[in-house]
């Protein structure tokens, strides 16, 4: 009963965070390897501040087009690519994207310095749209030390 | 680039049990011991193949590599999560070491030469570094090539313009005696490439 009602509160508090009810995830950390040819990769952490939900989209004004990848690393060290529909995020979780692992990938990318930051737009499928703000890292720093 | 990937599996396969008897075998030369790459307990000598650099010239990977520490790398452009990472962190150490820098070849292969041309190549690797090597070649030279340095040919998946090429996702390591003591798959952190690329310069050979 007791934890019953621990659930109880932690849910209320969850709503009340959500910016005007709705529970916009927390996405932090986002980066995107500098060009260093004809695509760009963008990684975030993701963090649920509600429901799970499901990443479908993102956009930005400095590539040709935006797809949803996933890296595959076999057991052999063979490196591998795949397109996704989309990237899951589950309730009260974090969704990652790093090297080696998920990572949206900018198609057609503009030449962009490091430093920079760029406007990302993420399509959520419960919450909708948001915006974010990448920097432009160094390629080396990408996945930390 | 053609092929099964069932056909390519087999190739892997093979690969991976060559992987194997080469981590068993016995008997190791030169202390590796602080190596923090994958050691490789029965080092492999550096393949011989000849391929084009980005000045369209021939370039004969023993003779020109000899003596010194030599990095091999297959990747491709389009690429952007895997290839730069490596390549971005060895730079690094490139320009925090000046002296590693100078006793070190880094040789990048492209294995997509339907895209990836010499100038492209040469525009990729300048913003690592330009002292950076790039080479590419037919699609059989590329095949041969790799197999000589043992690891398994790279092949294309997908349709169209926005195809991938599945490679091998780690860096082979030569030392100046012409050993391949350590490899550095994908995941490889940059302060263990400081590390490695320290001590892999002055492992020399016994001539």
């Amino acid at each position: 009963m007791t934890a019953r009602l621990v659930v109880l509160m932690v849910s209320v508090l969850t709503a009340a965070c959500g910016a005007g009810g709705t529970a916009i995830p927390e996405v932090s950390d986002a980066r995107i390897g500098e060009p260093t040819g004809p695509n760009a990769a963008l990684y975030f952490t993701a963090t649920s501040n509600g429901p799970s939900d499901k990443l479908i989209a993102a956009g930005v004004d400095v590539a040709d087009s935006v797809e949803i990848h996933q890296s595959i690393i076999f057991d052999d060290g063979v490196a591998g690519m795949e397109q996704l529909d989309e990237l899951f995020l589950p309730q009260g979780a974090s969704l990652v994207l790093e090297p080696g692992g998920y990572h949206v990938m900018l198609l057609g990318v503009d030449r962009l310095a490091v430093g920079q930051t760029v406007e990302v737009t993420l399509v959520w499928e419960k919450v909708g749209t948001m915006t974010i703000l990448a920097e432009v890292v160094d390629p080396a720093h990408t996945m930390g030390h | 680039m053609a092929g099964t990937r069932q056909s390519h599996i087999v190739t892997r396969l093979i690969a991976v049990v060559a992987v194997g008897v080469v981590l068993v075998g016995c008997g190791r030369a030169v202390a590796t011991g602080d190596l923090q790459g994958v050691v490789i307990e029965s080092p492999q000598p550096k393949p011989s193949f000849t391929l084009t650099d980005t000045d369209g010239e021939p370039y004969e990977f023993y003779e020109r590599t000899e003596g010194k520490l030599t990095l091999l790398y297959f990747g491709y452009l389009n690429c952007p999560d895997i290839c730069p990472v490596h390549l971005a962190q060895i730079g690094e150490v490139f320009k925090q070491i000046p002296a590693v820098a100078r006793d070190t070849e880094v040789v990048f292969v492209s294995v997509d030469p339907d895209r990836d041309t010499p100038e492209a190549i040469r525009d990729y690797l300048d913003r690592f570094d330009h002292r950076f090597v790039g080479l590419t070649g037919t699609e059989k030279e590329l095949e041969e090539a790799q197999i000589a340095a043992g690891v398994p040919p790279a092949f294309t998946v997908g349709e169209g313009d926005g195809y991938a090429v599945e490679h091998a996702g780690w860096v082979i390591a030569y030392a100046p005696d012409g050993l391949n003591h350590s490899i550095y798959p994908f995941g490889t952190r940059q302060t263990q490439w400081t590390n490695d690329l320290q001590i892999l310069v002055s492992i020399e050979g016994e001539s």
